[in-house]
């Protein structure tokens, strides 16, 4: 479910990463301060390596002939704690990103929130730890396991086909998108909790100590989750609203469906909506460019034949450049080992 | 268990490559880091109509691999397997945007066909400028710069922790994985029913190493998340090297090469 970075427009994509960025400092500035422990570092980073290594281990789901693999947001807040899981999953992911091509840069931001602030922040803190809370009993645990990460894994969904939706880079309508996601990610997130389920029920009966959930359920202060919860639900509200906004100033569908409703020839002639549209752009040139409205009906600038050519020489000149310096790397190379 | 020791060999490959000593390797790692951000937010930011236009952008990886002395067959076929997300996603646009968007030599071509190229190329070209910086840069470089960019400590010493210890516990699962294998022939993967008992003893293992690696930690005077290097700042070959770079994507962003030189060549549309 990561995110890539051409399915993102820079706004979407630096927004969530302004988001994502203010979740780590707030998570960062948390453990500094009350639940620091230096025993904890090295804990952390090897449970990052635990995830990513867990993650890579398939399994078969009985009576489908697929196979699945875990998450670990879940796990991960019940053994580390909320705060500490979330920077966890957070280097997990940029580690991914960097080093497996899973994600990129700019969907960082994107991708820490779907997958780590949704499931270590929201559903952990909300779901997993109300009903953990009264006592630890095999039943509770997978009622817990499965419903959190079901939660988890719907919402971070559903953001992924919001964020897609708003940086306009899918027709798939928002409604048909999300119809096509959620009943995926239901059928992922109840084999995810079930296997959580398991490998908790496990560790809880062998080494119960190695789990946090089971350490702090008596000493909870269920005002602090609250506030966070509303907090992030605030944020995300404000994030939501100011990118839906953002994305009408681009009215990718508006100005698709004037073109359906008017005809192309009549686009040539200048509009109201179209002037306006224009003027914003104007001002923020670094999201995309729907400048070939101007030039008349089905004429995009740099999509024509003679661009066409040119793409193919611009190609060719890239592609002769690198081989030249190779050439020229290799004859140094071989100059050096003769002298 | 085939992820894990194809991720094995990636991980291991990219260390490899980016232990090489280069001018792109010798570049200070915050100005790598920035080029590529730049790279892929102006790629990202090309309209979605125009395919063509992201043709310049070519340069960079082209350039800078046959610099670095990267094998630019292999970084190819690598970042051609981040593609299927993205084929899958920029797939609906060809049936749902069939108007028709330009010619070409009198064909018309939809705005969805267009829309599906740009979608692609855009993937295949960010994924390949993130591959390029990790094949050129290490993280522990990397991450030194990362304090200096006022990320919290804590965050980069989980960053490092992880990465460090993660060929160790992916030979730890791979080990588990062969034993479990051997045990369960024509099994294609753990079965689900296992996994509890799997992933739970891989848990408690990790836990226990890093009970070990604090304690070894701790005698050697380990006292709270401060890294230790901050890195060097960057020196006058760096910043000609960022702003330079800087200056190439943001014409390549601003300008429509592929029509300038189409039309230099005797206007062929």
């Amino acid at each position: 479910m990561h995110m890539a970075d051409a399915l993102l427009s820079p706004a979407v994509g630096g927004a969530m990463c302004a988001v994502s960025a203010g979740a780590v400092a707030y998570a960062a500035a948390k453990i500094g301060k009350d639940e620091f422990d230096d025993k904890k570092i090295p804990l952390m980073g090897i449970m990052g390596a635990f995830v990513f290594a867990a993650q890579m281990i398939n399994f078969t789901i009985p009576g489908t002939g697929s196979s699945g693999h875990l998450g670990g947001g879940i796990l991960l807040a019940a053994t580390l704690g909320k705060f500490p899981a979330f920077l966890t999953l957070t280097a997990v992911l940029i580690i991914q990103a960097l080093f497996f091509a899973d994600g990129g840069l700019l969907a960082l931001g994107c991708n820490v929130f779907n997958l780590a602030c949704l499931t270590c922040l929201i559903a952990y803190p909300l779901i997993f730890k109300p009903i953990i809370q009264k006592g630890m009993t095999p039943k509770r645990i997978a009622a817990a396991s499965v419903l959190s990460a079901v939660a988890g894994l719907v919402s971070g969904a559903l953001a992924v086909v919001a964020e897609t939706t708003l940086s306009g880079i899918t027709e798939l309508p928002f409604k048909t998108f999300a119809g096509l996601m959620i009943p995926i990610h239901l059928a992922i997130g109840l084999v995810e909790g079930l296997v959580t389920a398991a490998v908790l029920l496990f560790v809880y009966g062998m080494r119960p100590e190695i789990l946090s959930c089971a350490a702090e359920r008596k000493a909870l202060g269920g005002v602090s989750v609250k506030k966070v919860a509303i907090a992030m639900l605030v944020a995300t509200a404000l994030v939501a609203g100011g990118l839906s906004l953002l994305a009408s100033a681009y009215p990718d569908g508006l100005e698709w469906s004037i073109e359906k409703t008017a005809g192309e020839a009549e686009l040539a002639a200048q509009s109201e909506v179209h002037e306006a549209a224009a003027k914003v752009q104007e001002g923020t040139a670094i999201l995309p460019d729907y400048d070939y409205r101007e030039e008349g009906a089905a004429a995009i600038p740099g999509t024509s034949a003679a661009g066409l050519v040119g793409a193919a020489i611009t190609l060719a000149v890239a592609g002769g450049c690198g081989f030249l310096i190779h050439l020229a790397k290799k004859r140094r190379q071989k100059a050096a080992a003769q002298g | 268990m085939s992820r894990l020791s194809d991720a094995m060999a990636d991980l291991y490959a990219v260390e490899q490559l980016a232990e090489k000593d280069t001018p792109v390797h010798r570049m200070h790692p915050l100005a790598k880091l920035l080029t590529a951000l730049a790279f892929v937010v102006a790629v990202v930011s090309c309209g979605r109509y125009q395919p063509l236009r992201l043709a310049p952008f070519t340069f960079y990886p082209v350039l800078l691999s046959a610099m670095a002395d990267l094998p630019f067959g292999r970084l190819l076929r690598r970042a051609a397997l981040a593609l299927p997300f993205a084929v899958v996603a920029g797939a609906s646009n060809l049936f749902f945007d069939t108007a028709p968007a330009a010619h070409l030599w009198g064909v018309p071509v939809s705005g969805g066909t267009l829309a599906f190229a740009s979608v692609v190329l855009k993937a295949y070209l960010s994924v390949l400028a993130l591959l390029i910086l990790t094949a050129t840069t290490r993280l522990a470089d990397l991450s030194a710069q990362l304090v200096r960019l006022k990320v919290p400590p804590v965050m980069v010493t989980v960053l490092t922790m992880t990465y460090r210890y993660l060929s160790t516990l992916m030979e730890e699962a791979s080990s588990m994985s062969a034993a479990y294998a051997l045990r369960s022939p024509y099994a294609k993967g753990v079965k689900l029913a296992h996994m509890g008992q799997f992933a739970g003893q891989l848990l408690i293992r990790s836990a226990d190493r890093a009970e070990r690696v604090y304690a070894a930690m701790k005698l050697r005077g380990y006292a709270g998340p401060v890294p230790g290097g901050r890195g060097v700042p960057m020196g006058r070959k760096d910043w000609v090297y960022l702003i330079g770079v800087l200056a190439a994507v943001a014409a390549a962003r601003l300008v429509d090469v592929p029509s300038a030189v189409g039309g230099l060549l005797g206007g062929m549309a």
